[in-house]
């Protein structure tokens, strides 16, 4: 029995290392130079049916690059769902990130605290597209009042439904949740193939809806930070609202507590579904789907008749690295990703509202089906809590994993939003200290 | 009598490479198949008191000699292994998130902080219990799927064993990537042939904690018990087949032949099958990540290792998740002390 | 014998029974792959395709820069493979053919290493590449892997090289070759069956490395191995599983050629090294 004591000199040695070594090092995101030439990389998020946009995207990219021979775009689409992990990598390594990314609007506030993003505020105040950005959009990419990017489109949710299924069973659209919930339920005991409305366990954009029109709030601000109120009662009413829908009589949990958005969204698209919550973004994909000329689009309604419930503020936007070496050129992208003449080409291929209040105008005059996004827009859309914490929650799944623990059975509502608003508080708490 | 040590020992020296023994024909060339002069037979030349004068003068001592050797393999392991190793450890005794990863805060020292958070995190402990459960599963079934049909193998003429041994050897070679994503295929429940050959509808394996387990358990065990077989077959192969006749002129059960002259034989290759696959059940990481989609509904199929990585990269606590890490490599190297002192106590070297 | 007779035939109707089991996986890879498109999705999946199509693997190869991804994971794993094995030798035939201090501490070390959760180290690695200029570079995996493939490969190898007779060693020094010349003309070429069975680790590791060029191939796009365009062709509206199957095949393929031609060695080197 040597070995212990044939360990202990490499073990000795070891702790001799740690006390003589330093700390891991970290990484200085700041940019080198400002090349006009060169490869310019770009990251955008892959979307259901992503072709549309792929076309739209390579017209604007071909147009830079006449503009500014010498520079390359390469364009890469990248999976929603793992965005974090990548754009965190890219920050930590400014060598081989890209120059310009889509993100989400509720990721501004915590790449910008992560130092990632560059402010590009001059060139924004500079810019004459930028003048009509409406206002909610413009917030979406400010952060203390500096810029960090330009606006790519306005996402809102309202309830997609089969016109057909409806008309068959002699149903309407329905105008309270309760409604919502009872025809869901009528449409799967009448037709067992189908969702009667397509809901997903990670599908945190299409639950919050349910949440707010309770009454609830996911987090409320005071002393310079955020205190979680998903275990408020209100919330609580609206997440019990919200997993109803999971079953056997409408959505059954073996299926539907692992879809995200995009799942649901196919759901319907393919004909599985009579209803599902999607967005403006999602109005390509069901176009080019089985549900093509047999559906409709209006406000998810609220609890009470005729109201409508308080839809998520999200979009998307574009903004350049902070460690990009092209930063002239990125910007210069940045402008014509994001312009009036590519939202309105984006807004014909893929539905994307436009952030302009002129673009949107005109996109609405022409196309009806994006009254009822903007009906909801005008009843008022909610943002998630402005804090670089929320990132962090997003990526460690707080919410679904709230909503699938409910849904699979395993805890009930008060013991898993409790254990969803501990989770967050010690997000927001270490996100101020 | 427990199993004599006695007999444990002469085996562990008839040859260096106890591969197949001789006349099982697998082993061609110079290969360690080949049992050499007993002159040479003890592996090492080490400072074993019982065995002082094994290596001819120049094996003795080679001066510089074995250091120059060594020396690329050292500075490699010690350049891309053990420095990680210690800076995983120093970043689980420090605050690093991705505040401090880009500079924007200074990093802190913790001292034990991180490991006390951990202790205190139930979904920490229920992840370690799984784990352990999980890994403890996969060894066992993988341990005995792969014993019984290497004993299957003996008993069958060349043909059908080269038939089993090129499907074991298919699914060895199959990539942990493409492993899983076939058995996810196999399995899926609308697309998949296996749900409609035990006519389960549309069941979901994924949904289920153990349901997503077992289908998880069954790729791993399939991608893994070809090593414990070839292995263990091998191990077989090298009884002398004297040994054996002389057993059976006596008259011996087989049972008693088993006991009494295989299973001592067999023990080290058992040994050192088992603590591979502890090694590599309780590391399982693409499997998980693959088929369960990232630790599955409401992270019920996380194991260690991707707790671990989503705790560093989805979350960007890369302290919390480094601290899970070495707590990994703590229990994995107890395992490992435990299986070298039981090597030792049975009177072999190293 | 005569009485074992029917027992014997039971056994082999169940290896050649448990061989289609563990064959059908492969079998229904391959199989999805070559099935035209409408039969993949369609619920009644039959064992069978009366009408075979290459249209996915046409897909694979057209729709990415799958060929090129191919050329990066078979550089990777050459690269691996060969240093390693170069590496493992020199290091096997040290603590096999001499006596020194610290050989057993080694050796133990050694089979420590083994168990060190190399996904654990992708934190440290991430920074230590960064530090070192390889983040989106194949170098930074193929840095890791050549680390991660050397214990298993020195634990192999020493029965292979202390198979070699001593007495050849003797003679050579009495013929008056150094002792380079014994390592490199005479020690290598007759280790090297066992090197190609070693080798067979550390290409299975690096070739299946997924994680590592999840992490550390960050933009660059033409550096992507084959795992990672695997991955690409889960969608978040519709697997494309006549694509992922066709791309699963051509990423095992490679492997499964090494396998077989190396089976013979494998065997009788995993004997070795594991009765130590």
């Amino acid at each position: 029995m040597k070995l212990p004591a044939r360990l202990v000199a490499p073990v000795a040695a070891a702790l001799v290392l740690v006390a003589a070594a330093c700390a891991p090092q970290t990484s200085d995101n700041g940019a080198e130079g400002d090349d006009r030439t060169g490869t310019l990389r770009v990251w955008l998020f892959q979307e259901v049916d992503n072709r549309p946009k792929e076309q739209v995207v390579d017209a604007a990219v071909t147009a830079f690059e006449k503009r500014h021979p010498g520079a390359d775009v390469q364009v890469e689409y990248i999976p929603v769902d793992t965005r974090a992990q990548r754009v965190k990598a890219a920050f930590n390594d400014p060598a081989s990130a890209p120059d310009v990314i889509e993100y989400g609007n509720t990721d501004t506030a915590g790449y910008v605290e992560d130092g990632g993003l560059a402010d590009v505020s001059a060139e924004f105040a500079a810019w004459p597209d930028a003048r009509d950005t409406d206002p909610a959009a413009r917030a979406s990419v400010t952060v203390d009042g500096k810029v960090y990017g330009a606006p790519l489109f306005v996402g809102v949710r309202a309830l997609y439904y089969r016109t057909d299924v409806f008309q068959e069973l002699g149903l309407r659209p329905p105008r309270t949740q309760t409604e919502l919930i009872a025809t869901a339920k009528r449409i799967r005991a009448a037709k067992p193939g189908l969702y009667g409305i397509a809901v997903g366990g990670a599908y945190t954009y299409g639950a919050l809806p349910f949440l707010w029109a309770h009454g609830g709030e996911l987090a409320t601000p005071g002393g310079g930070s955020y205190t979680s109120a998903v275990d408020g009662a209100a919330a609580r009413r609206g997440i019990a609202a919200y997993t109803s829908l999971f079953g056997d009589d409408n959505c059954p949990a073996a299926k539907c507590a692992s879809m995200g958005g995009n799942a649901t969204v196919t759901a319907f698209a393919s004909g599985r579904a009579a209803m599902a919550i999607g967005g403006d973004f999602s109005h390509a994909a069901v176009e080019a789907g089985a549900a093509k000329g047999r559906y409709a689009v209006v406000p998810l309604p609220g609890v009470t008749e005729g109201s409508i419930a308080p839809a998520f503020a999200g979009g998307n936007n574009v903004g350049v690295l902070r460690s990009s070496s092209h930063r002239t050129l990125a910007v210069d992208l940045m402008k014509s990703l994001a312009g009036k003449d590519t939202q309105r080409r984006l807004f014909d291929a893929m539905g994307f509202l436009p952030t302009y209040t002129d673009v949107r105008a005109e996109a609405a005059r022409k196309q009806p089906f994006v009254k009822p996004f903007i009906d909801t827009l005008a009843a008022g859309a909610r943002f998630v809590p402005a804090s670089p914490a929320w990132g962090r929650i997003d990526a460690s799944l707080v919410l679904p994993t709230m909503f699938q623990e409910i849904v699979s059975g395993r805890k009930d509502v008060a013991t898993a939003s409790r254990d969803a608003a501990q989770k967050m508080d010690a997000a927001f708490a270490s996100a101020a200290g | 009598m427990t199993h004599d040590t006695g007999r444990t020992a002469p085996t562990a020296r008839r040859g260096p490479g106890p591969g197949p023994g001789p006349g099982s024909g697998t082993a061609p060339g110079p290969s360690p198949g080949r049992p050499l002069p007993t002159a040479t037979a003890s592996p090492f030349p080490s400072s074993s008191r019982r065995r002082p004068r094994r290596r001819p003068a120049r094996g003795l001592d080679g001066g510089r000699a074995p250091w120059i050797y060594l020396a690329p393999a050292l500075v490699v392991l010690g350049g891309l292994l053990v420095y990680p190793v210690y800076q995983l450890g120093l970043i689980s005794l420090l605050e690093y998130t991705q505040a401090q990863v880009s500079g924007g805060e200074p990093t802190s020292f913790q001292g034990l902080g991180n490991y006390a958070a951990l202790l205190r995190d139930p979904q920490f402990r229920q992840v370690l219990l799984a784990t352990v459960v999980f890994a403890a599963a996969c060894v066992v079934t993988t341990l005995a799927v792969g014993c019984a049909l290497a004993v299957l193998l003996t008993r069958i003429r060349a043909l059908p064993r080269l038939v089993l041994m090129l499907a074991a050897l298919g699914a060895w070679a199959t990539p942990a990537v493409t492993g899983s994503t076939v058995w996810v295929f196999l399995f899926d429940p609308d697309s998949g042939p296996v749900n409609r050959m035990l006519g389960l509808g549309d069941f979901s394996w994924t949904y289920g904690r153990y349901s997503a387990f077992a289908l998880v358990l069954f790729e791993v065990v399939w991608c893994s018990f070809p090593f414990v077989m070839v292995t263990v077959y091998a191990g077989i192969r090298a009884v002398p087949a004297e040994v054996l006749e002389a057993a059976a002129l006596d008259g011996a059960s087989q049972w008693r032949t088993w006991r009494s002259v295989t299973a001592p034989i067999l023990r080290p290759v058992l040994l050192v099958v088992t603590i591979q696959s502890v090694i590599w059940d309780f590391k399982v990481f693409t499997q998980i990540y693959v088929m369960t989609n990232g630790g599955g509904i409401a992270g019920q199929n996380l194991v260690l290792n991707v707790y671990a990585y989503q705790t560093a990269f989805a979350s960007s606590q890369y302290s919390l998740g480094a601290a899970i890490g070495v707590v990994m490599l703590l229990i994995l190297l107890a395992i490992t002390l435990v299986h070298l002192r039981i090597v030792r106590r049975q009177g072999e070297e190293l | 014998m005569r009485t074992h007779r029917p027992r014997r035939l039971a056994a082999e109707a169940a290896a050649l029974l448990i061989a289609a089991v563990v064959a059908f996986p492969l079998y229904w890879m391959a199989l999805s792959a070559l099935k035209p498109a409408g039969e993949i999705q369609s619920t009644d999946a039959r064992p069978w395709t009366l009408s075979p199509s290459l249209d996915s693997f046409r897909r694979v190869f057209e729709q990415q820069d799958f060929g090129r991804y191919f050329l990066n994971s078979l550089f990777v794993a050459g690269a691996v493979v060969l240093a390693s094995a170069l590496i493992a030798f020199l290091a096997a035939t040290a603590v096999t053919r001499f006596r020194f201090r610290f050989r057993t501490t080694l050796l133990v070390m050694f089979l420590i290493a083994q168990m060190v959760p190399v996904e654990a180290l992708t934190i440290p690695l991430f920074f230590l590449m960064r530090d070192l200029g390889q983040l989106n570079t194949l170098g930074s995996l193929i840095l890791p892997h050549i680390a991660f493939s050397l214990p298993f490969a020195i634990w192999m190898l020493r029965g292979f090289v202390r198979a070699v007779p001593e007495a050849l060693e003797e003679a050579a020094y009495v013929d008056g070759a150094s002792r380079a010349r014994f390592l490199w003309q005479i020690l290598f070429p007759l280790v090297l069956p066992g090197l190609v069975a070693t080798s067979v680790f550390s290409f299975i590791s690096t070739w299946n490395d997924f994680l590592f060029a999840k992490s550390f191939l960050i933009s660059d796009t033409s550096q992507s191995t084959l795992p990672m365009a695997l991955l690409v062709f889960f969608k978040p509206d519709e697997n494309d599983w006549g694509g992922i199957m066709a791309a699963s095949t051509v990423m095992t393929v490679p492997v499964l050629v090494f396998f077989v031609l190396v089976q013979r060695r494998l065997v009788s080197g995993l004997g070795g090294a594991v009765k130590d």
